[in-house]
């Protein structure tokens, strides 16, 4: 930033651009100097949350759909690999590919009725099916699931991978969330990652131009839910316990802060997000009593100052101190 | 048989009651408010504190409790929902959020996180076809009929609630007309916000006062709204009713199952008829 003030915007553009190219790397050294700092057990949990909060900003950032119970697509994967573990296999890797064909047919099932609401309709209807969830959950199939008390979940070893270590488990979950950021990344720069925010802008103006709208937001919706199973699965593989708290709809608020405060629909907004949310919940208790009164203030000045969060906030700024060397030259770069 | 059906009549007054507020704000100024749980767990809170600490009886610690909600509501509508009108639903809903979370904090703060049970104030019950019903129920459901007729009134005859209801139909010819939309869907949210806190207090005695009260029943509120159609008044009222007996029903045969049968009511209603927000 300081560089761009000085006037040389070349030097700066040249660091962005190396960064930008080995970003995957750049992203696993902050994360590896996380875990650093704080203890290597956090940083995991911070990773597996911003799985989900990439997979929930695909809906929110990019086609513009808030839901209000995405914790449901959570609890699925996070049952259904705790499930699997017990009644089937207690190979981990059979497990998370279960959960995620788990999240994935969860979202063909619902993904008819829910895609086809906006607004507030689709926030609530989330909201409907995640407490119709929670309840089989942590009542009607409380034999398996252990309702209220939860169930644990051990996984044998395969071959030298043995998930009962914490580093094993961290390089995993570092591993699934570069994947994850490059198959998002890809996804998005696409034709259908325009047709999505296309129709986060207009809907009718993108069925008029001949696409299937719906067909779109199914596949969205339907990447989103698997995702967030897989998420859910992997904070399953770090704890080795399941409770109802994972599929609770109270909790569902927790990633859209996320989402909120990084800044929705990009790559580098929902880490930003995800970790920041986890830091605030996290440590802010420990230093601060009323966190829950901070947290709301926070979101206050989130919705009416920095609406476009941490991330649109930074990449405004550039942008601003930018402008007289885009008014030269090239037009402004697309946000990734 | 009678007893489940009183006990449906009190749960459908008492979400009567709370919903109308949601009903309206969604309706006036399409904004889904989460801050109307607030609202209502504070009702439930300054009854407590009125009764011990005034040592008033329950009729005027109620009525102190209405009131004193009055300025917070003020307070929200001015400095939050007001600069929400016409932006995405998405920014509402976390905006109130956030108010809501500030707010449960600051109960906590005051009165601590300990759920605090009240007894019944009436106390006696009345035996009625051989079933003996609390008369406390009973009065409740009595109110809620009686706010009903209330608001019928006050909608269909005087001028600032024909003037809400025109808003309700379409805000920019009610402003045309040199009316200040504003000032009357401030007076809404008011009542709505004052009918909140007497559903609190209303509820206070059958369930226990905590900070988190006012999560769950506005869940359920928000299904009241949806199935009796957005900003309509007569539609909240059939629809907290019937959702009422659907909670009393689905309770007398699975416990657990009751809050979740009115998701389900929902979400079929949802399917059979999109809402378009």
């Amino acid at each position: 930033m300081s560089l761009a003030i000085t006037g040389r915007p070349s030097l700066f553009d040249a660091v962005v651009g190396f960064l930008r190219k080995f970003d995957v790397f750049v992203i696993a050294a902050l994360f590896l100097l996380l875990s650093l700092l704080i203890s290597t057990d956090r940083t995991i949990e911070f990773m597996i949350f911003c799985i989900f909060v990439l997979a929930y900003d695909l809906l929110y950032g990019h086609m513009g759909r808030l839901s209000f119970g995405h914790m449901l697509y959570l609890g699925t994967g996070a049952y259904a690999f705790a499930l699997t573990g017990e009644l089937i296999s207690g190979n981990p890797f059979l497990a998370l590919l279960i959960a995620i064909a788990a999240g994935a047919l969860l979202g063909l099932i619902l993904g008819p009725i829910i895609v086809r609401t906006t607004g507030a309709c689709f926030a609530l209807i989330n909201l409907a099916f995640n407490q119709l969830g929670f309840f089989l959950a942590l009542v009607a199939f409380s034999p398996w699931t252990g309702g209220e008390d939860g169930m644990s979940a051990y996984f044998r070893k395969v071959w030298l991978i043995d998930f009962s270590k914490k580093t094993t488990v961290f390089c995993f979950a570092l591993l699934s969330l570069l994947l994850v950021i490059y198959l998002l990344r890809r996804l998005t720069n696409s034709l259908f990652g325009l047709l999505l925010r296309g129709i986060k802008e207009n809907e009718t103006r993108v069925q008029f131009l001949g696409y299937n709208t719906f067909a779109v937001k199914m596949v969205a919706f339907i990447i989103s839910t698997s995702l967030s199973a897989f998420a859910g699965a992997l904070f399953i593989l770090n704890y080795s316990y399941v409770t109802a708290s994972f599929i609770d709809p109270l909790r569902s608020v927790e990633v859209i802060f996320a989402s909120l405060i990084g800044g929705a629909g990009s790559v580098y907004g929902a880490l930003v997000g995800g970790v920041g949310y986890k830091l605030i919940s996290n440590y802010l208790p420990n230093y601060i009593q009323r966190w829950e009164m901070f947290l709301g203030v926070v979101l206050l000045l989130l919705v009416f100052k920095f609406r476009t969060g941490v991330w649109g906030y930074i990449l405004a700024r550039r942008q601003r101190l930018e402008a007289p060397a885009a008014l030269e030259s090239k037009p402004p770069e697309v946000s990734r | 048989m009678i007893s489940t059906l009183a006990y449906g009549l009190t749960v459908g007054g008492i979400l009567y009651i709370i919903s109308i507020g949601l009903s309206l704000t969604f309706g006036t100024m399409r904004i889904v408010n989460f801050a109307h749980a607030l609202v209502y767990t504070l009702g439930a809170y300054v009854l407590v504190t009125s009764l011990q600490k005034l040592g008033v009886g329950f009729v005027l610690a109620g009525l102190i409790a209405v009131l004193a909600v009055i300025p917070v509501s003020y307070l929200i509508e001015r400095c939050v929902i007001r600069r929400l009108y016409g932006q995405s639903v998405d920014y509402a809903i976390i905006a109130t959020y956030a108010v809501l979370l500030i707010g449960v904090d600051a109960i906590k703060w005051i009165w601590g996180a300990i759920p605090i049970p009240l007894s019944d104030p009436v106390g006696t019950s009345v035996t009625i076809l051989g079933v003996e019903l609390p008369v406390y129920r009973l009065i409740i459901i009595a109110i809620s009929l009686l706010i009903f007729v209330a608001l019928e009134a006050f909608f269909s005859r005087t001028v600032v609630g024909k003037i809400i209801v025109a808003g309700l139909e379409d805000k920019d010819a009610v402003a045309s007309l040199g009316i200040s939309v504003d000032k009357y869907f401030a007076v809404a949210f008011t009542l709505g916000s004052c009918l909140a806190a007497l559903g609190g207090v209303l509820y206070a005695p059958i369930t226990a006062v905590n900070p988190y009260m006012g999560f769950q029943v506005l869940l359920i509120c928000f299904a009241v709204v949806v199935v009796g159609g957005l900003g309509s008044i007569r539609g909240t009222f059939l629809a907290a009713f019937a959702l009422g007996m659907v909670m009393s029903v689905t309770g007398r045969f699975w416990g657990p199952a009751a809050d979740t049968m009115v998701f389900v009511v929902m979400g079929l209603i949802l399917i059979l008829k999109p809402l378009e927000v």
